[in-house]
This record gives structure tokens, sequence and C-alpha cells, in this order.
């Protein structure tokens, strides 16, 4: 589960996350909802302990972000939009053997969980091939494998469809669900509507850093007495958009 | 830190490398070939360039100078040594034919030198030939040995002629001995150009690795999924640390293989234009292993700047400009020492960072060893490396350079 207890960051003047207290449990998947800047990567920044908070906290599995960053870390699996973060000159499971020796995986635990992988993801063909040959279908397998090599019970996902297409997005929103399936917790963060929509059980809308509302989906069309989730959210973020 | 996770980035780094086609090329196999192909390229032109000098001089007489006499003394007295010096012919106008290079020099030999050696008195002869040509200053010298040795000659027959003994003309036999130790005139090449590389190697063999392992990877996208795996942040700089120092340090073997092949296969480019010959390298085993040490400390020292600049860098090719201001950086003291003996160190210079690599590397071929400076080399060395891990770390660190695009 996660807990976020006043979560705020700060970049010199500017307050980039502003208090945000919320919680997710535990197989939950919670999109975060925002244009661009409102604060969404940040907050998932965070929440990897790759940046501190300026002040507050929040709780991965039960780790405090500040004080148990390694443990956290140890929990987590990130999966980033855009480039998919591959060595191009290591092979497929090398790339996922890397991760999972960085998380601590013992050697034959590491070898029976890339066979699996490539099993389940249907890489098999590859998987002994650099990084470099691959289309960007088989990257983003390749990427999903690598995020939850270690089995992680918390999945940060930071916009992971932004620039791919159709079949890519499928690809992710079935991995998404996979997760789900397995009965982990999950943060979502998109700007597309439709998406959040499809996959998430709650959604927190942020807005320049600040909660602006979080509930369930059909609890806030039912709140704003309104089907349209997209004019739930322009109702909420001021009208003005991005999309 | 955890070490295990230092040794596991290392290891990644090190395959990731390897499998670089172009750093491998740039940084192992086009120093080990390029360097036996340069050298060979220059030392064929030295061998010509010394062929070219000694060998087929040509001299004219000007038109002023168009007499049998002038060409019977210049053919049978003052060359008649050198079969390499060619009498060709009568020129015109002596400045323009130098110029057009039809002949190398010219010659004007006084009218009336016949009557003035008669007398005993000096005549002149004028070479007109082109100052700016290095053939012709290296043939020049030629010339005037050729005509030091007919006025010893001449010198003699005067003297014979008068009764008079020529050794009256030596009052001081001077002789010289050589005071400086053997070992030392056999590395003077050396001391002058093995630093000065080993300074640009050092300070640039590390760069294709550094660039590639923080700018390069954010680049890319992997360093963000890099970071939130469970190692932290030192373990993860320390494998990237160790990869390039290690890297920095195959370039430079890399460059030495290459020159000892270069060298081995033209042993005269590193003696041309030197008073002391190439020799063996003498070097006292604990001086040849606190030198290996410094040298390993300027490399680690090179890696930590060179790290901390690919994380400040904003992009890739960023960080290619700031890693070429380093090289820059480390030419200014290696070429300013270029000329300095090894007693001109004082031992305040084996504390300046770089600096103290340089002159203890020189005060080591030189054989001029004085261990309390190589220490305080070492251990100034040593304080530049944590120094330079120290700002490598705090900018991996800050949040505001790691994720500044």
């Amino acid at each position: 589960m996660i807990k976020l207890k006043s979560l705020s960051k700060s970049f010199g003047e500017i307050e980039a996350v502003k208090n945000l207290c919320f919680e997710v449990n535990k197989g939950e998947i919670l999109g975060l909802l925002g244009e661009n800047g409102a604060g969404k990567t940040t907050t998932l920044r965070m929440l990897a302990t790759m940046l501190k908070p300026t002040s507050g906290t929040a709780e991965m599995g039960g780790y405090d972000i500040v004080k148990d960053a390694e443990k956290v870390r140890s929990i987590i699996g990130i999966l980033f939009g855009g480039e998919t973060g591959l060595y191009d000159r290591l092979t497929v499971a090398e790339n996922i053997a890397y991760f999972a020796e960085l998380n601590d995986m013992p050697k034959y635990e590491i070898k029976r969980r890339v066979e699996h992988l490539a099993e389940i993801f249907g890489m098999k063909e590859y998987i002994n091939l650099r990084a470099s040959k691959l289309s960007k279908g088989m990257k983003q397998k390749a990427a999903f494998a690598r995020a939850i090599v270690h089995d992680p019970e918390i999945m940060l996902f930071d916009e992971p469809t932004s620039g791919l297409d159709v079949g890519a997005i499928r690809d992710v929103h079935d991995f998404i669900r996979t997760c789900k399936d397995e009965g982990k917790t999950i943060i979502f963060s998109s700007h597309s509507m439709s998406e959040v929509e499809k996959l998430c059980d709650r959604i927190a809308v942020i807005h320049k850093g600040a909660l602006v509302d979080i509930g369930a989906i059909e609890e806030l069309k039912n709140k704003y007495g309104n089907e349209n989730l997209e004019e739930i959210f322009l109702g909420l973020v001021g009208g003005k958009n991005e999309f | 830190m955890n070490f295990k996770y230092v040794w596991i980035v290392l290891k990644k780094e090190l395959k990731d490398i390897i499998r670089d086609k172009k750093t491998i090329l740039s940084n192992i196999l086009i120093p080990i070939i390029l360097m036996p192909v340069l050298f060979s390229v220059m030392g064929g032109g030295i061998k010509k360039l010394e062929k070219d000098m000694s060998e087929n001089i040509t001299v004219a007489v000007s038109e002023k100078s168009n007499d049998e006499n002038v060409k019977k003394i210049l053919q049978d007295e003052i060359f008649a040594q050198n079969q390499n010096i060619v009498l060709q012919g009568v020129v015109k106008d002596p400045v323009e034919a130098v110029r057009n290079g039809e002949v190398r020099f010219v010659v004007e030999v006084e009218p009336d030198f016949e009557q003035k050696l008669k007398q005993g008195k000096p005549f002149e002869i004028n070479f007109i030939y082109n100052h700016s040509d290095t053939k012709a200053n290296g043939s020049f010298q030629i010339l005037m040995q050729a005509v030091e040795q007919y006025k010893q000659k001449v010198i003699m027959q005067r003297l014979q002629a008068q009764g008079i003994d020529p050794e009256i003309l030596q009052p001081v036999v001077v002789k010289q001995t050589n005071a400086a130790d053997e070992k030392k005139s056999g590395n003077m090449m050396l001391m002058m150009i093995l630093p000065l590389l080993v300074a640009i190697i050092i300070a640039s063999g590390g760069i294709p690795a550094a660039t590639d392992l923080v700018a390069g990877e954010r680049e890319r996208g992997t360093f963000e999924p890099l970071l939130t795996t469970r190692p932290d942040r030192m373990s993860i700089l320390l494998g990237k640390y160790f990869a390039v120092t290690l890297f920095s340090f195959v370039g430079l073997i890399s460059q030495f293989t290459g020159m000892f092949i270069a060298v081995k296969m033209n042993p005269q480019i590193m003696g041309f234009g030197a008073s002391g010959e190439m020799g063996g390298i003498y070097i006292p085993l604990p001086a040849l292993l606190l030198s290996i040490l410094i040298l390993a400390a300027l490399g680690m020292v090179f890696a930590g700047i060179q790290l901390a600049l690919s994380t400040y860098a904003k992009s890739f090719k960023e960080a290619q400009t700031y890693m070429s201001f380093l090289i820059f950086a480390a030419m200014v003291p290696a070429y300013a020492t270029m000329m300095m003996q090894p007693e001109d160190f004082q031992t305040f210079m084996f504390a300046i960072p770089l600096l103290n690599a340089i002159a203890s590397f020189k005060t080591i071929l030189g054989n001029v060893i004085n261990y309390t400076n190589l220490f305080i080399a070492l251990a100034s060395s040593v304080g530049y490396v944590i120094i330079s891990l120290i700002f490598s770390a705090s900018l991996f660190n800050k949040e505001k350079v790691l994720f500044r695009s």
C-alpha cells in the first residue's frame, strides 16, 4: 500500500508538488491525472526516491521514502513513457538480468526468472539479441520484463503510453492489467482520460502541484453530475487544457 | 555504499564499453595502428630530408665568377673531398636561380682571389641560398665544413712555408669529458616527450567512457530506471568511476604499445634533432612502482572530473564540449614543463595537481630521483583523487544537476 503524507516538493521558488495526501490500497490502480507540468512526474520521482521531498513524506509498502529509500527501491518497479531505456549493446536477457542483479536477486533465481519472463512476454526468439536490433514493440516488452524482474509489489507508471502507436498502447494496457491481476499496487500517471477511465479503480486529479479531488470514477461522475470524465477534469482544473 | 553493487555496475559498464566498436576503435585499435604508421611516415620523411641535405648539393657559379680558375679552385680544392657537392654550370641571376630551385647554392668568388691567396690575404666567397629552406640550411653546414677544411689546409701550407710549427696556433687544446649520467642522457628524448604524452593521454583516455556513462545514459533514457534500482547513488557512481579509470588506462597502454612498436620500427625518429639518442630506460624498482601509483592516481583524478562534467552536462554533446576543455587544461602544464630539466623542479611543484605527476615522471626518467618529492606527489595525488570524487559525488547527488534538462 502507498500512503502520501503531506508530500511537497519545491524547486527554488517554484512549488512543484503541494502537500499531497492520499492512499493507494494494495492491488488497486490509482490514476494520477493532470496537465503537463501539474507535478505528476515529480510526485512519482519522489515515490521512487529519485527526488527528496522538501517536506512531508510517503510510505511505500510500509517503508518511508526518506528514511528507508533503499528498501523502497527494492519493492518498486517503474516504467517511463517515451524511451524504453534499454542498453543497446546488451542483449535483452542481459538487460533484464542487470536489473535483477541490482535488485539483489541470486544468480540461479535470475536465470529462472529471465526464462519465465521471456516465456510470458513471448520474447524467446529474441531474448539473446542485442537491444539495438529490436523493433520498438520488442523493446517495449523487454522494458516490461525488466521493470518486474524482481517481482515488485508496487508499480509506478509515468505516462507509459506517450509517443506509442495503438498496438503498443494496447500492450502497455495489458501489462498494467497483468500487474493488477498479480496483486500489485499501481500508480499510473496520464493525461489521457480514456485510458485512465479504462484502467483505473480510482483517480487523483492534480493541478499546479495540488490535489484537486480523488475518488472512484463512478463516484466522481455522481458527485459532479456528469458522465463525461473529460468535462469533469476540465471543470476541476479551471477549464484550460492542453489536450 | 555497497561494493557488491559497485562490482555489478562496473562489470556491466565494462561489458558495454567493450561492445562499443566506435570506442574500441578510437581508443585501442587506432593508437596501436596509427602510431607506427605515423612514425613510419615521419621516419621516412626524416630519412629523405637527411638524404636530400647531404646528397647532390648543387652549386652553380654566378656569371660574375664565371672563370676557369674559380671553377678549378672550387672543384679541385674546396669541394675536392666532398663527392656529394656538384658544381653545376653558370647562372645569370643567382637569386632567381635559387628561388626557382634550379640550384641549391650559387657561389661568387672575388675576382682577384688568386692574387690575394698569393699575398697571404683573405679573399671572399659568397654563398647565395634560400635561408628559409630547411634542406639548403642543412646543406650549408656541409659546404662550411668543406670551406673550413680548405682554410686549415692553406694555413698549414703558409706556416710550413715560413718554417713555423702549426702548433703555434693551438696554445690550448680543449678536451671534453661528459659528466652526465649515461642513463640520464639516454632518456633525454623520453624525458621531454613522455610526460607530455602521458598527461594528454590520461586526460583524454577516459573521455569516451565518461561521456557515455552519464550524459549518454541520460540521453538514451537508461539513467532514470537505473536510479530506481536498489543501490545507492555512490555505489552506482563508483562502478562507473572505476570503469572510466580502467578504460583510460587501457587507452594509455594501447598508446604506449603503438609508440613502442613505432619506435622499434623507426628508432631514428626519437634521436632526430637531439644530442642524446634514445637508450634503454633505467628506473629503480621503487621509483617505477611510485610512478605507476602516481600515474594511477592522476587517471583517477581525471576520471572523477570527467564523470562530474558528464553529470553536469545537459546532453552528450555538451559533455563532449566540456571534456575538450579538460584536455586543454592538461596541455598547459604539460607544454610549460616540456623543456624543463629534472633538476629544475622544486619541491612545491610535486604538490600541484598534474604538475606533480609530470615532475615525478620527468625526474624518474632523468634518474634524478628524490623519494621525498615522489612521496609528496603520491600523497597530494591521493588527496586530489578524494577531492575529485567528492566533487563528482556531490554533483551526482544533486537533484538540480541530475534532472536538469
